[in-house]
């Protein structure tokens, strides 16, 4: 059953249409989504709550599609960090799309051309990838391209949608519903991360970055953020390495 | 139309500072990525100061709050962090199910506390 190849018929080829709303499909079955719009239903409130502008934001989300570097730039904005410093941040927070990228690409790219391939790696985010590594290698290799668009494609635009419903919310709900708004993204961020950590490294870098931020916050000037991450990965990645070395 | 509008800048800022230095990482990781190799060392270091800096954007959000969130007593805020962490790995490491445990703790902190 699991290997159909070896009965000798081949199963008809549907057209990549049919494949991308089996990806939609199973989005909307994901619960990585409904945790992935929880977040940008937190996010929609912070924007309100620092005034960022929501068609900015609504941009952000499209043309970013990347929570932590959206959170950067809007607290950038907000701490009043000049430019270069956050597109730097956002820089470094987003080179951690090279591996995810590099990683799903050969899975999912089929016969594509280049322009596909490139096209596709925008909607790379890390619930789009979480999900498609879980999902994508039982399909046939010509599906994989079309369901990874429709799947990508729904947690785009459904983060489109919950970004305005939470920055509606937070205007209409409440106080403290619109405290718990606005706490949704460090909450589900803290625990992505943990889930994401593997190795030591990634649990010290973890660790390391909330315990310098009270640190820097206080001298770090606007490059606080710079100096957490260059510290404390820097320290995180030498003493995970020590101590495998040691152990 | 001056740079200095700021909701210009924030318009601005999502293009150059969030759109460029984000996509440029896809597109290289598309070009490269017959030959990345996603173990290698530069690789580590680079995604331990990404999660590093990621862990600073939640801290601040948690301890240095801007807007209404501020508040909220800290104690209340670390203690619905504690506790989201502690549903996630009690409650079958869900991400869903530690989120509304925390968002319980803040909820409720917020109404009876603040």
């Amino acid at each position: 059953m699991s290997e159909p190849a070896n009965t000798g018929a081949t199963p008809p080829i549907e057209p990549p249409r049919v494949w991308f709303w089996r990806g939609v499909r199973a989005g909307v079955m994901s619960v990585q989504g409904l945790v992935l719009f929880a977040g940008f239903i937190g996010f929609g409130g912070l924007i309100r709550d620092i005034g960022f502008p929501l068609g900015a934001a609504l941009l952000s989300t499209i043309f970013v599609w990347a929570l932590p570097a959206q959170l950067l730039i809007v607290g950038g904005f907000a701490a009043g960090s000049p430019a270069p410093v956050i597109a730097l941040a956002v820089g470094l927070s987003s080179v951690r799309f090279f591996p995810i990228v590099a990683s799903i690409m050969p899975m999912i790219r089929g016969k594509s051309g280049l322009g596909t391939q490139l096209f596709a790696s925008h909607f790379v985010a890390v619930s789009a990838w979480v999900e498609s590594i879980r999902l994508v290698p039982a399909l046939p290799v010509y599906a994989r391209m079309p369901f990874f668009l429709g799947l990508s494609n729904y947690f785009l635009w459904g983060s489109v949608v919950t970004t305005v419903i939470g920055y509606l919310l937070a205007g209409t709900l409440p106080q403290a519903l619109a405290n718990g708004l606005v706490f949704l993204t460090p909450i589900s961020f803290l625990l992505q991360l943990i889930r994401n950590s593997r190795d030591l490294v990634d649990w010290l870098a973890l660790v390391l970055g909330l315990a310098l931020t009270p640190v820097f916050a206080q001298f770090g000037g606007s490059f606080d953020l710079l100096w957490i991450g260059a510290i404390g990965g820097g320290a995180a990645y030498v003493i995970g390495r020590r101590l495998r070395a040691r152990a | 139309m001056s740079f200095s509008d700021p909701m210009l800048y924030a318009y601005l800022l999502v293009i150059l500072a969030g759109f460029l230095p984000t996509d440029v990482f896809r597109f290289a990781a598309v070009l490269f990525s017959r030959r990345i190799d996603e173990d290698s060392e530069v690789l580590i270091l680079v995604r331990a100061v990404a999660t590093a800096l990621l862990a600073g954007v939640i801290a601040r959000i948690v301890l240095f709050p801007t807007g209404d969130l501020a508040g909220v007593p800290l104690w209340i805020r670390l203690s619905s962090i504690a506790a989201g962490v502690a549903g996630y790995f009690l409650i079958k490491r869900s991400v869903l199910a530690g989120v509304i445990v925390a968002e319980i703790v803040i909820i409720g902190g917020a109404v009876y506390f603040r």
